[in-house]
């Protein structure tokens, strides 16, 4: 079994635009997700009946759909009915915005939740409106005990746009797929591309567990 | 825009055949997963600091790994490193397992930390062994908790079943681009993609629901 | 120990006024026809067995629940249905929790400043000086700025103390204040609640501390199963009860005058 690296030494620059792809959008796809979702949550905790009823059913379809599905059936499908073809970064873009940000409403709708009865009881007592429950008292408790959830929404994120390399999206799993093409050294080029995600991957989720032990105690009612 | 649905009842076998398969994965990775995931957690939780080391380092590997990678690099690794050929399947099934395993292992792990220490504790000072304590007052209140999250865990495992079509297993997202790619029917094909997917997972994310609803905790 | 045998207050105008209240849950009726007056000035304590009304009724009397008969008048006016006007109500009543249920995520001195800030639109300035004053009274000046999860139970009930009394409230609602508390804690905070009542607080407590309803009650309500069995000075219902549920009640707590 012998390694041969060199196929990568040449192209770490090619490698590293992709890493590069992967981070942005991952980067886009998260806040998208996160504004998207929080919107969504909060719709599905505090809207009306005909908010309430489609929110639930677009983020019930999200749960039974893989991601895969998705992206695919944006890229291809989507210009076929509106005629409007995009690159494959924003097809991918759109696709895993729209199917993350049903795990973060999700999120936040268990977060909201969770929060104690006595709590808004407390609120109410002291002559708060429920608005100003809901900012004052209920959501900065809620956003403390969703920060565990939301570092793993971003790990999968970062994992999910891996998947974009089906529609061609130049990120870094499409770019390690073709380096490994070209050279017939798939082993060496998945390896090393196996430890980048790692590195990118592995720190996140220890920081936010981090993040969250110092601030747990602010969301504990 | 002419579509022609005809396509997707014509290939009806097919896709059904590729459903199934997708079906299969799950319940074959899950069989494997499962019991993994105990030994892996009760490695993690034992007092060999080499034990709790391994399994830590395998859980915090394929937790931090995008699974189509370790799909790939199954597919190019596996048949060098162990010189035998597997068929796309297998291999599939292979790097289902490690992964879901690893999600299996942090569940379990977290299920059996929830107990309270107390209740170890009054079990082995009525004379239980570590382990009956761990068989008869640990894990059946702990399996409550763990219910819920294999739950969800299975859902997502469905779902990833689709990520096994690019080495070319033969579930239901492979059968239906192929189909797609032969016929040239792409709207028709992925949108029947999605909606039988969209009919077999709903169901169970909604029996998700329930389950969690039903083995809540309430603390 | 001195006990009161007239009702103190006698004289003084009712401040809230319970009129033949009711209240269901579903088919369960919590709430059956309850009769009683408080007057300014006053103390009084509710005490009965657990699930016998007395903390529903004390729910009803800021609008937390709604009734579903008869009447409860603050200030000879009936409680309004709708929010707003409920709200600004609660505004004038102070409500103290078993569970003490500070916000967790702001520290002592702002859990007290948030009523005067939110809901009077105080500046916070002005909402911290207020609240420093008031934690000092209740003797936790030195606390200010730690948060819920750094006190211990007794501190955090008069903090929560503290935060209903910065909307300077003409009543004071207190739901069984010390029944969250270890032995030693119940003290200090009964504490606070005497120097309250001793500057001429209206207060309304529901407890089983019964030695201190016989100490600092002005009036005593006995409840059982929705129902006022009898009402009076605490030196009737500790020495001298007239109902058979009061003496039941009373002897299964060992109290025996």
């Amino acid at each position: 079994m012998d390694f041969d690296f060199s196929a990568l030494l040449d192209s770490w620059q090619y490698l590293l635009g992709g890493l590069g792809i992967t981070l942005l959008l991952s980067l886009l796809t998260g806040i998208g997700a996160l504004v998207l979702g929080t919107a969504l949550g909060l719709g599905r905790v505090y809207g009306p009946a005909w908010l309430r009823i489609p929110i639930v059913f677009y983020i019930d379809t999200q749960r039974a759909i893989p991601v895969l599905v998705v992206l695919v059936w944006f890229y291809f499908a989507v210009p076929i009915l509106t005629g409007i073809s995009f690159h494959p970064f924003w097809a991918a873009l759109m696709a895993l915005t729209l199917h993350i940000a049903a795990y973060v409403a999700e999120i936040v709708r268990a977060g909201i939740e969770s929060i104690r009865p006595g709590q808004i009881r407390a609120a109410l007592a002291l002559g708060m409106s429920r608005p100003q429950i809901v900012r004052k008292v209920v959501l900065p408790q809620a956003l403390v005990r969703m920060l565990p959830a939301f570092g793993s929404i971003l790990s999968i994120t970062i994992k999910d746009t891996a998947i974009a390399t089906v529609i061609a999206v130049p990120e870094l799993m499409k770019r390690a797929e073709t380096i490994a093409g070209q050279s017939y050294r798939p082993i060496e080029v998945f390896t090393v591309v196996m430890v980048i995600y790692f590195i990118i991957l592995f720190p996140g989720t220890r920081l936010i567990d981090a993040l969250y032990k110092r601030v747990a105690h602010l969301g504990r009612s | 825009m002419n579509l022609d649905w005809n396509i997707v009842w014509d290939h009806r076998a097919e896709l059904l055949d590729g459903a199934l398969l997708t079906v299969l994965l799950t319940v074959l990775t899950m069989v494997v997963a499962v019991p993994v995931g105990i030994v892996l957690a009760l490695m993690r939780l034992s007092k060999s600091r080499v034990l709790a080391g391994a399994s830590q380092a395998y859980v915090e590997f394929f937790r931090n790994l995008p699974l189509i990678l370790v799909v790939y690099w199954a597919f190019y690794v596996m048949p060098v490193l162990l010189h035998i050929q597997f068929s796309a399947f297998t291999t599939g099934l292979v790097a289902l397992c490690l992964n879901v395993s690893a999600y299996n292992a942090e569940t379990f792990r977290a299920g059996i930390n929830s107990i309270r220490k107390g209740q170890t504790e009054a079990a082995i000072a009525v004379g239980m062994s570590r382990w009956q304590a761990m068989k008869k007052v640990v894990i059946p209140q702990a399996w409550r908790r763990v219910l819920p999250v294999l739950a969800s865990t299975w859902v997502s495992l469905f779902k990833d079943t689709s990520l096994v079509s690019v080495i070319a297993v033969g579930e239901l997202a492979h059968v239906a681009l192929q189909i797609r790619s032969s016929s040239f029917r792409v709207l028709e094909m992925l949108t029947a993609m999605a909606v039988i997917y969209w009919l077999m997972g709903y169901p169970q994310a909604k029996l998700v629901d329930w389950i969690q609803k039903r083995f809540e905790v309430k603390e | 120990m001195t006990t009161r045998s007239e009702r103190k207050s006698a004289s003084q105008a009712p401040v809230v006024v319970y009129d033949k209240v009711r209240k269901l849950y579903g088919s369960f009726v919590a709430l059956d026809g309850v009769s009683v007056q408080v007057n300014k000035g006053e103390v009084m304590c509710l005490i009965g067995p657990s699930g016998s009304g007395k903390s529903t009724l004390l729910r009803c009397t800021n609008a937390l629940e709604a009734i579903d008969g008869g009447r409860v008048l603050i200030d000879g006016v009936p409680l309004p249905t709708d929010e707003r006007e409920a709200r600004k109500v609660r505004q004038r009543m102070g409500m103290v929790f078993q569970n003490f249920e500070l916000f967790p995520h702001k520290n002592a001195l702002d859990n007290v400043a948030i009523g005067p800030v939110t809901v009077l639109g105080m500046s916070e300035t002005k909402a911290r000086e207020r609240a420093m004053k008031l934690l000092e009274k209740v003797g936790l000046a030195d606390k200010a700025h730690n948060f819920p999860s750094g006190l211990s139970g007794g501190q955090q009930q008069r903090v929560a103390i503290a935060r209903a009394l910065a909307m300077e409230p003409e009543v004071m609602l207190f739901d069984e204040p010390t029944s969250a508390l270890d032995p030693e804690t119940i003290g200090e905070v009964l504490n606070v609640m005497k120097k309250l009542a001793d500057e001429g607080m209206t207060m309304v407590v529901v407890t089983h501390e019964m030695a201190f309803a016989r100490s600092v009650a002005d009036w005593v309500v006995v409840f059982d199963h929705g129902k006022v069995v009898e009402q009076g000075p605490p030196r009737q219902i500790f020495e001298a009860p007239t109902a058979e549920r009061t003496r039941d009640f009373l002897g299964h707590l060992g109290w025996h005058g």
